[in-house]
């Protein structure tokens, strides 16, 4: 039964009640819960995405509070993950929201994933990355990738063997960790929007939009939709190299 | 060997420092994506530190460095993924 609560939303043509009541029967699974994933870990709540679990072995820092909305400086040295289930649970009681206070690795990624409908990529590394890549390909599961660097963000929702997924687009892992990465203060929350609406299109059963590009200094924004490389090492029907297994 | 004149489409910064989102570039007959990226970076020095992580594409189809280019080949070229959260 949709309550008050979503009616604003019901009124757009391309949700409707029937997506709304759909919205509440998925789960999501958001692995980082920093700058885009505790906006976009937000956005999913109000929404009335049904089922969220939200992964991060990380606590609050005060360099994490320019680019978040959630937490405030009472939460320096906290969970993330569990600040976030908390507040969003308050948010909107009709949804559940599980805080995991964990690492991801090969080994635990699948436990974490496998009832997930869509996972939302909120992390900072690309080798964690390629693994929610691997992990979605294998199995199935939809994801929607996004980051964000200086005043540039990145989005783009992999449909597996239907769209491009992320190996088809970085080829190389850098081979040094990245120093800290700049960002501005109000991209995190205009990329996890955008990351939002593609989750909520994967959810309803629609085509992502490709790969999009947003300079928000600029107001530039690109959209990429080019297929997927044949000979992509995880997705490729042309595959030179197997799946690793897991 | 042959000189070919091809169109690459540029996105994301790679627009403002060329200040076009189509640029042509001169490559020889047999040349690879790889090469057009050399090329690029030749002609615009400050995406040096993108060199071997540029999103290339080919006719529409992520591609990787290796492979060939021919004539009429429509080529894209962006940044790399970006990974801060």
């Amino acid at each position: 039964m949709i309550t008050d609560r979503y009616r604003r939303q019901t009124l757009i043509k391309e949700l409707g009640q029937k997506g709304q009541e759909l919205l509440a029967t998925k789960h999501v699974t958001v692995i980082g819960g920093g700058g885009l994933g505790s906006h976009s870990a937000n956005l999913l709540v109000r929404m009335g995405v049904g089922s969220i679990d939200i992964i991060d072995n990380d606590i609050v820092d005060l360099t994490n509070l320019h680019r978040t909305s959630v937490f405030s400086e009472d939460d320096i040295g906290k969970s993330k993950a569990l600040i976030l289930e908390q507040r969003l649970q308050s948010v909107n009681t009709k949804v559940r929201v599980k805080g995991f206070n964990q690492k991801v690795t090969a080994k635990n990624i699948w436990s974490l994933v496998q009832n997930a409908d869509v996972i939302i990529d909120g992390t900072d590394s690309i080798p964690l990355r390629l693994l929610i890549n691997d992990i979605s390909i294998q199995h199935n599961i939809p994801w929607v990738y996004a980051g964000v660097y200086e005043t540039v963000g990145m989005v783009m929702g992999i449909h597996p063997k239907k769209t491009s997924c992320f190996r088809c687009i970085a080829q190389e892992i850098p081979k040094t960790k990245a120093q800290e990465t700049p960002v501005l203060g109000s991209l995190p929350a205009i990329i996890a929007a955008i990351q939002c609406n593609e989750t909520i299109k994967l959810l309803l059963g629609r085509q992502p939009s490709g790969l999009l590009i947003y300079n928000v200094w600029n107001q530039c924004f690109d959209t990429l939709n080019i297929k997927r490389n044949p000979h992509c090492p995880t997705c490729g029907i042309q595959k030179k190299n197997a799946l690793r297994k897991k | 060997m042959n000189i070919m004149k091809i169109r690459v489409r540029v996105f994301g910064r790679y627009k403002d420092i060329t200040k076009k989102d189509v640029i042509q570039l001169n490559i020889r007959e047999g040349n690879t994506i790889g090469d057009v990226v050399d090329s690029f970076v030749k002609q615009y020095p400050v995406t040096e530190r993108d060199k071997s992580r540029m999103m290339v594409s080919k006719n529409k189809m992520y591609t990787s460095f290796d492979t060939v280019i021919t004539e009429g080949d429509e080529i894209t070229l962006s940044p790399p993924v970006v990974s801060g959260g």
